[in-house]
């Protein structure tokens, strides 16, 4: 075999360790790496749904809770199914055991308000959700799909993005990890 | 025909990708366009922020309209979404580290292959060269050879 | 007698006869005996009945709503129109590697039955017989789509509603495939010539394969782009896709090797490069189908996934390793001889193909960069539509200028006289460009205006210098030369009519890339918008209903051009509606309307979104001029063949 079968050989086998690297890994490769990631976690002003209107006032600032306490962020919308149905429960579970130690806030992105609240209701959701319909803060946060959870350090700053459905086990130790 | 329209909706109970309540979304300028063709739109599988119709993309042609507004130049809007989104957010892969490699794409491949060429027109030409400098000695031995040949009796 | 079993019955009659076939080729090649090749050619037969079989099978199944059949369960439904139903047969995985299976063991036939030399003819049918076997078996046990489900739904969730909007649906995929496969029936020739020692006599019979495929594969290109700008909604007809390019790329080499075919036909000269040139489309074609199969690149295209995957990759290295070591041999047998002056045509013609290959390189690397950087250090980057239009405008402006010297310059070395020519042909172009700046027009569309004529001149002298010459040497008149020579270099005219396509298919993408309008704004029923010197207003907005989707309809008006009616659709299976834009073509331009968003609770306003781009016209119109032109190449000429036929015993 002459020295160019060699190099074409070389190329042939060189590709197709590539790409089966590339099938092997397809679901690892589609999560994004947030860019927020060590960064202070970018502030929002938004109205929040009906449901938490009476205990939690009009709106909701982020920049209340910044620096003060651990934060989870969790953004959904009505029409992510069977994603963020699957989630919901999980998160409430979470808010009722942590949440005197970690604020939890919801966003509703780029829904309709009405199919927002049925959302709300059927999981029995406690911990505020605002309302962003335009998806503002989805787009500061860098957020390329729903649900995607985002866990902040008692400093105020992004450690984590979680995208995709999360667990409680996975939930728990983010949660774990920023009490310390 | 308006309540043919609102039937429509409370029938099929679809929101629409860009529904902001029901408010018109703004008009945009061309340059809104142009600036969205550089960026990917995050939630789609290869398309750009302007072809895109999800409310992601929407929103981001509504800020870029803003930003424009508020006298931001492109580059300052791009980097905006670069600082959210990281570099993949760009549709040309930046031009420094690795991402030269493929910008020089045309260099390295008229490079490797015109060195191909090159080389192999130059083995052919020197192939040609060779069979031409046949000396006179060379040409006075093949012909006696032939005409041995031919008085032998021409076995083919 | 139902489908699910007639369709198995038939997949596994095409399967059985598929290695009847490959193994009386190999018994032809083994014993030298022409009498195996017989039955291998009729086996093709056989194995395409089948295959064909299995096809119409899944049709009925489709067409009768068999939801008992999972492809039908899967992706059809009932309310939609016969002949989305007709399509859906290729509009998802299993189906579509069937569509490419039949037209596999239809080339496979053609091609077996056109067959005459016998020293090739078994390792070329044999090769062919090996490719339609893999994409046979595949879909018969690997992606079957004729299993059947014990309880049937009572219906589907239909197609992908953007494989719904517009009939090119049914036409696009169809060129596509045959223009694929048809790349490899060339790809056989070469594997044959080369394990036969046959090195120089295949690309006479290659080269006229290779033109029809590459005809297909032309026609299919142009079909995709002109479907995805009157149906997708963003007002352009090339996005770079990875899918896309997986259909560039083998069509970049293909043209490169039916440059190089000349030079090796006239001079004998590149006959390893021609070889791997070959061999590199059809495995760019394979490429192209694993990359929409395996979820390696994210793409519009892809297909959901599947086991497909690795099994492909795993043919496509098959492909390339057998090509290599076959070449390696190839290439230490055969020693090519012959001076190539730069400044002739057969230096020129090299020169083309080795634009062409790194355009190709180019492609290949970007498409593949984001994996590549992935796997090197784990960033993640986009590569899209800037990035290939940036880099294709210089490659595309060296092409043009070789695409208009070439013909001009003869073989072996430059004349003096041709030297006249080329200086007319520069003149035209300074003239052009300076004219083009004048106007106003930009650097980039001046200098496509400049080489553009540049090509004219050349164009123009080269088809009716001789006729003028002739018509004054023999005192006929010149129209009557005009026709003789039209006749006799018929594919002499046919290639200079394929370059008159593609540089008016330049100008097109020039204009309208450089000079395209994109503006979006929201009317109140009967507003008005002044635009481009146009009066835009909104009528009415109404609901049309239809059985397999609902739509919005706006009633535009456009001062000059009459009512357009762009559109929203709904369908069923989709929580997002997909826009069905209005396209009004001009011979200047195009005005291409979409409806963005409109009032959903009064419907009193419209968001209009307006892409106005020019010279679109101009570049579907080039499609029938370049069609036309491989029409007069390839079309059987009255005088006898000159086929490198041992016409011996027939089969």
């Amino acid at each position: 075999m002459n020295a160019k079968s060699l190099i074409g050989l070389v190329v042939v086998v060189a590709l197709g360790v590539l790409f089966w690297w590339g099938i092997q890994t397809k679901d690892q490769r589609s999560e994004l790496p947030s860019a927020l990631a060590g960064r202070e976690a970018p502030v929002f002003e938004m109205e929040l749904l009906d449901a938490f209107k009476g205990k939690w006032g009009e709106k909701i600032n982020l920049a209340d809770y910044l620096g003060k306490k651990p934060i989870v962020l969790n953004f959904w919308a009505s029409w992510c199914y069977p994603a963020c149905y699957e989630e919901a429960p999980i998160i409430e579970a979470a808010w009722r055991r942590w949440g005197d130690r970690v604020m939890f806030i919801g966003v509703d992105t780029q829904d309709e308000r009405k199919n927002g609240n049925e959302f709300v209701a059927r999981f029995g959701l406690t911990f505020p959700n605002v309302y962003d319909p335009r998806g503002k803060i989805g787009v500061d946060y860098g957020m390329y799909g729903v649900p995607e959870t985002f866990i902040i350090s008692r400093e105020g700053r992004v450690i984590e993005r979680h995208a995709g459905s999360i667990d409680m086990e996975t939930l728990e130790k983010m949660i774990r990890e920023v009490l310390e | 025909m308006k309540r043919w329209v609102w039937l429509l909706i409370l029938l099929l109970g679809v929101s629409m990708a860009q529904s902001v309540g029901n408010e018109p979304p703004p008009d945009y300028p061309p340059e809104v366009f142009e600036i969205a063709k550089k960026l990917r739109c995050p939630v789609c599988r290869g398309e750009s922020a302007a072809e895109s119709n999800a409310g992601v993309t929407e929103e981001m042609r509504r800020q870029i309209a803003e930003m424009l507004k508020e006298g931001k130049s492109e580059e300052e809007i791009i980097q905006y979404f670069v600082d959210r989104y990281t570099d993949w957010i760009l549709y040309e892969p930046p031009k420094k580290g690795l991402g030269l490699v493929v910008w020089l794409a045309p260099l390295i491949g008229l490079g490797i292959f015109g060195l191909g060429l090159y080389g192999y027109t130059r083995t052919t030409a020197k192939r040609e060269a060779a069979y031409e400098e046949v000396g006179e000695e060379e040409i006075a031995r093949l012909e006696k050879e032939l005409e041995q040949g031919d008085r032998s009796g021409g076995e083919e | 007698m139902t489908p699910s079993a007639v369709g198995n019955f038939s997949l596994a009659l095409a399967v059985l006869f598929s290695v009847v076939g490959l193994l009386a080729a190999v018994l032809a090649w083994w014993n030298k005996d022409a009498r195996y090749l017989v039955i291998a050619k009729r086996s093709a037969l056989v194995a395409l009945l089948g295959t064909l079989g299995a096809f119409v099978a899944l049709e009925w199944a489709l067409l009768t709503d068999d939801f008992s059949v999972i492809y039908v369960a899967r992706n059809s439904t009932r309310v939609n129109p016969t002949w989305v139903k007709f399509a859906t047969l290729w509009a998802a995985l299993e189906g579509s590697i069937l569509l490419w299976a039949l037209l596999q063991t239809l080339y496979t036939w053609l091609a077996g039955s056109k067959m005459r030399d016998y020293w090739t003819s078994p390792v070329a049918l044999g090769t062919l017989f090996v490719i339609q076997l893999f994409f046979l078996v595949n879909v018969l046990f690997v992606i079957n789509p004729f299993i059947t489900i014990p309880n049937p739904p009572s219906d589907g969730p239909g197609p992908n509603p953007l494989l719904q909007n517009h009939w090119m649906m049914a036409v696009h995929p169809i060129l596509m495939y045959l223009g694929f496969v048809g790349l490899s029936v060339p790809f056989a020739f070469a594997i044959a010539a080369m394990w036969t020692r046959r090195y120089q006599t295949w690309v006479v019979e290659t080269k006229w394969w290779l033109l029809i495929a590459w005809g297909f594969l032309t026609a299919a290109i142009y079909a995709g782009g002109w479907w995805s700008y009157e149906v997708l909604g963003w007002g352009g007809y090339w996005g770079w896709d990875p899918v896309e390019n997986a259909s560039f790329i083998p069509w970049l080499l293909a043209t490169a090797f039916l440059h190089t075919a000349m030079v090796q036909e006239r001079r004998g000269l590149f006959r390893t490069w021609n070889f791997s040139l070959v061999t590199l489309s059809f495995a760019a074609t394979v490429f192209g189908t694993f990359l929409t199969r395996s979820g390696v690149i994210e793409s519009v295209h892809a297909f959901a996934g599947g086991p497909v995957g690795p099994i492909f990759l795993g043919f496509l290295l098959v492909i390339l390793a057998v090509g290599f070591s076959l070449l390696g041999r190839v290439s230490s047998e055969v020693r090519d001889v012959g001076a190539v002056h730069p400044l002739s045509r057969e230096g020129l013609l090299l020169f083309g193909a080795l634009v062409l290959i790194t355009m190709a390189f180019v492609v290949i690397l970007g498409t593949l960069f984001p994996l590549l950087v992935e796997a090197f250090n784990g960033a993640k980057v986009s590569v899209g539509a800037p990035f290939f239009n940036q880099l294709f405008v210089p490659l595309g402006y060296l092409m043009l200028i070789l695409m208009g010297l070439g013909p001009v310059l003869p073989w072996r070395k430059a004349e003096p006289e041709t030297l006249r020519v080329v200086v007319w042909m520069t003149i035209a172009l300074v003239l052009g460009t300076a004219l083009g700046l004048v106007v106003g027009w930009t650097l980039w569309v001046s200098l496509t205006v400049g080489l553009v004529l540049f090509n004219l001149v050349a164009l123009v002298w080269l088809t009716f210098s001789p006729v003028l010459r002739r018509a004054r040497v023999t005192g006929a008149s010149f129209f009557r030369v005009l026709a003789d020579q039209f006749s006799h270099s018929r594919r002499r005219y046919g290639g200079y009519t394929v370059h008159l396509g593609v540089i008016l298919a330049a100008l097109a993408i020039s204009f309208s890339q450089s000079y395209r309008l994109d503006v979006q704004k929201t009317l109140d029923i009967g507003q008005s918008w002044n635009v481009v010197g146009r009066e835009i207003t909104l009528h009415k907005l109404r609901l049309l209903r239809e059985k397999y989707r609902d739509s919005v309809v706006a009633d535009v008006e456009v001062s000059g051009l009459g009512e357009v009616h762009p559109r929203l659709n709904y369908y069923r299976s989709s929580r997002t509606p997909f826009a069905s834009p209005s396209v009004t073509y001009t011979w200047l331009k195009d005005y291409y309307l979409v409806l963005q968003a409109y009032d959903q609770e009064k419907g009193s306003w419209a968001t209009l979104r307006l892409v106005v781009t020019p010279l679109v016209l101009w570049l579907w119109i080039s499609a029938g001029i370049v069609i036309l032109g491989t029409m007069m190449i390839v079309w059987p000429s009255g005088a006898p063949a000159r086929a490198p036929a041992a016409e011996g015993v027939t089969a």
